[in-house]
C-alpha cells in the first residue's frame, strides 16, 4: 500500500503526540509503529532512510525525525508542531514521575520494576534493529557485517562514537559505491 | 542557569547518535566540574528518564530542574534541543532537495548499516544496566524476539518486562 503523508497539522500533531504518549522504554519502536504501521505516513524504506539521516545528525534521534518529516510535509510550522507534539506529554510525565519517584526510590520493588522496564526497553531497540536489518540479510551480507562491526566496536570494544562513526561511514560509503550495501 | 543552557547547547551540537554518546561528558560537567549534582543523583535521574516515556533527552530537563526548578528544566531541555534541531531542519531541507542526486542515494544506502549497528548498541547499553548477566540477557532477548516476530503492542512487552524485573531483581 502506498504511504500517504498526514493531511493536516492536526493529524501530524496527534500522530506525534501518540508516539510521545506511549513511548515507554524508548521512542524509536513507537515512532516506527505509528508512522509506518498504524498511520502509514512513510514506507518502511523511507523510515529507515530518515532515521539513518537523523542518527547521523547530532541531537535526539526521534526529535530530529519529527523535525525532518514535519518540515518535509508542512515546512517550518510542521517541524515545530511535530517536535512539540512529540515532547509535550513525556515532559509532563517525566516531571510527575521524578516527583513521585523521590518518595519511592528506596522501595526495592519499585527499583526492580523500573530496572525490568528499562531492560525491556533495550530489548525493543534490538527488535527494531532486527526489523530494519531483515530486508538486508539475504541480499546485502556486507551491510549486516558492517552493522555487527559497529555494534561490536561500540558495545564491546568501548570505542568512542566519535571514532566509530566517521570510520564506519567511510567504509559504508565505499561499499555503497560498489553497490555492496 | 545561563551557564547550564550554554553547556547543554554546546553538547547538543556534538551529540551524534543521540543521548548515550554525550552522557559521560554531561556527567563530567554536571557532577565533577560544577558540582550541581552528586554522581548517584545523576545516575538516578538518568534511570528515571529512561523508564519514563519519551525521548531520553528528557534527562536534560531533569538535570535543569534539580539545579533551578521547572524553568531551569525547560531552559536546559530547550538549550539541548534547539541547536541540533536547527541543524536537522537545514540538513533535512538539503536532503530533500537532492532527492534524486546519485551521491545522496549512495550516502543513504551507506547510512543504513551504520544506523542498524548504532541502534543495536543503544539497545545493548540500555538492556545491560548490571553488565552481561543472565537475567538481563533473558529479558532483553525475549522482548527483542517478541517485538520482531509478533505483532503485539510494545506496551504489553514492557509490562511483562516490569513483572520479570520484579521477580528477578
Amino acid at each position: 500500500m502506498e504511504p500517504t503523508p498526514p493531511k493536516s497539522l492536526w493529524e501530524l500533531y496527534w500522530g506525534f503526540l501518540s508516539i510521545g504518549a506511549r513511548s515507554f522504554g524508548g521512542v524509536l519502536p513507537w515512532a516506527h509503529r505509528v508512522m509506518v504501521e498504524e498511520r502509514r505516513w512513510l514506507a518502511p524504506a523511507d523510515f529507515a532512510e530518515v532515521l539513518a539521516l537523523c542518527q547521523f545528525l547530532p541531537g535526539p534521534n526521534v526529535g530530529n525525525v519529527s523535525i525532518v518529516v514535519g518540515r518535509r510535509w508542512f515546512g517550518l510550522k510542521g517541524a515545530i508542531v511535530a517536535f512539540l507534539g512529540l515532547m509535550a506529554l513525556p515532559l509532563v510525565w517525566v516531571f510527575a514521575m521524578a516527583l513521585l519517584y523521590a518518595d519511592y526510590a528506596t522501595d526495592p520493588m519499585v527499583r526492580a520494576v523500573v530496572t525490568g522496564v528499562g531492560i525491556t526497553g533495550g530489548g525493543l531497540f534490538i527488535g527494531t534493529a532486527l526489523k530494519m536489518a531483515k530486508p538486508l540479510i539475504k541480499s546485502r551480507p556486507w551491510a549486516i557485517a558492517l552493522a555487527l562491526a559497529c555494534f561490536g566496536t561500540i558495545s564491546f570494544g568501548r570505542l568512542s562514537l566519535f571514532l566509530v562513526l566517521p570510520v564506519a561511514a567511510l567504509i559504508s560509503w565505499l561499499l555503497a559505491r560498489r553497490n555492496l550495501v | 542557569m545561563l551557564q547550564i543552557a550554554l553547556y547543554f547547547a554546546l553538547l547538543s551540537l556534538v551529540s551524534v547518535g543521540g543521548m548515550p554518546s554525550v552522557m559521560p561528558e554531561m556527567q563530567r560537567i554536571v557532577v565533577d566540574v560544577e558540582h550541581w549534582l552528586t554522581a548517584p543523583e545523576f545516575t538516578q535521574l538518568f534511570a528515571l528518564a529512561q523508564a519514563a516515556p519519551g525521548p531520553n533527552v528528557l534527562v536534560t530537563a531533569l538535570v535543569g530542574w534539580k539545579v533551578a526548578g521547572i524553568p531551569g528544566g525547560l531552559l536546559a531541555l530547550s538549550a539541548f534541543c534547539l541547536p541540533a534541531g536547527a541543524l536537522a531542519y537545514t540538513i533535512g531541507q538539503l536532503w530533500d532537495r537532492f532527492r534524486d542526486a546519485e551521491w545522496r542515494k549512495t550516502f543513504q544506502r551507506a547510512l543504513v548499516p551504520v544506523t542498524i549497528g548504532f541502534v543495536l548498541s543503544g539497545g545493548y547499553l540500555l538492556g545491560t544496566p548490571h553488565g552481561l548477566e543472565w537475567r538481563s540477557v533473558l529479558i532483553m532477548a525475549a522482548s527483542a524476539a517478541i517485538l520482531f516476530a509478533a505483532k503485539v503492542n510494545p506496551l504489553w512487552i514492557l509490562a511483562g518486562g516490569g513483572v520479570l524485573g520484579a521477580l528477578f531483581f
